[in-house]
């Protein structure tokens, strides 16, 4: 079983996230700061694909799954205006718990930004 | 070139503990659940935080931000020579965490190890391991996190 889930990421977006994490690091807004380190558009904070990748787990398994264990790897940087797509395939599944692989890419240009991921739920 | 000198490996084993200043607060699970485009109905009222928000947010830490903006834990380790890029991270989620919960987060630097990148470069990479328990000492969440200094 292969699952999908793509999402278009905004600097509002962004915004948003930095002030419900407390999260204010100027990589993620700043152009002036993001310029002098030879950057052309803000950074998606890498840690927000925790969250991104937990809700499409729950999407695609159901709202009384549970998420035990979450697993990332961060392979490039993700810019604002970028939309990424989460992919999931179930690996294993028995007695109420199942296995899934995880990855992150940009689908602009097929780039892989969070990979590998794995993630354990239990099942109702 | 050794990234790993004497005065870094001593400091394997330091902790730092933040217990935040008021509960977690149903604004807060509802500010994140907006901000990643959740769709749990329990996420969005503000009854049941989503799992990873405990180790995402900074909001326990009550720090003041620093010359970059940030305002949450850091080590502040001194490795001359390098760029700072984040490896990973592994949670590990034991049980629900709502709105009434106030977060404590205990924080070790719980290793670090010099590697040789495929093209060659030396790395220090950093191990930290965040605990996270609500008012009654119960446990809600575990947070291996990897942050790794290559050498430029």
């Amino acid at each position: 079983m292969s699952l999908v889930r793509e999402q278009r990421i905004e600097l509002p977006d962004m915004i948003a996230y930095a002030g419900a994490t407390w999260d204010w690091h100027k990589l993620h807004y700043d152009a002036d700061y993001l310029r002098e380190r030879g950057l052309g558009k803000p950074v998606v904070d890498g840690q927000v694909f925790g969250a991104y990748l937990a809700v499409a787990l729950r999407e695609w398994f159901g709202p009384d799954a549970v998420v035990t264990a979450l697993s990332f790897r961060f392979k490039s940087l993700v810019f604002a205006g970028e939309t990424i797509r989460c992919v999931g395939t179930a690996v294993r599944q028995e007695a109420g718990t199942v296995e899934v692989d995880l990855r992150v890419e940009v689908v602009e240009d097929g780039r892989i930004a969070v990979a590998p991921a794995a993630a354990t739920l239990t099942l109702p | 070139m050794t990234l790993l000198t004497a005065e870094l490996a001593a400091r394997i084993g330091e902790e730092r503990v933040y217990t935040a200043p008021e509960p977690l607060g149903r604004a807060a699970i509802r500010y994140f659940a907006l901000a990643t485009g959740d769709t749990d109905p329990a996420h969005l009222a503000g009854d049941v935080a989503p799992p990873t928000l405990i180790c995402e947010t900074n909001q326990y830490a009550n720090l003041p931000r620093d010359a970059d903006g940030y305002a949450g834990h850091g080590w502040h380790l001194d490795v001359p020579g390098t760029r700072l890029i984040r490896g990973g991270n592994a949670y590990r989620f034991e049980r629900p965490v709502g709105p009434d919960d106030v977060i404590t987060a205990r924080w070790k630097l719980a290793d670090m190890t010099e590697r040789v990148t495929g093209s060659g470069k030396t790395m220090l990479v950093v191990t930290s391991i965040a605990t996270y328990t609500d008012q009654a000492g119960r446990l809600l969440a575990v947070n291996e996190e990897t942050l790794i200094y290559v050498a430029r």
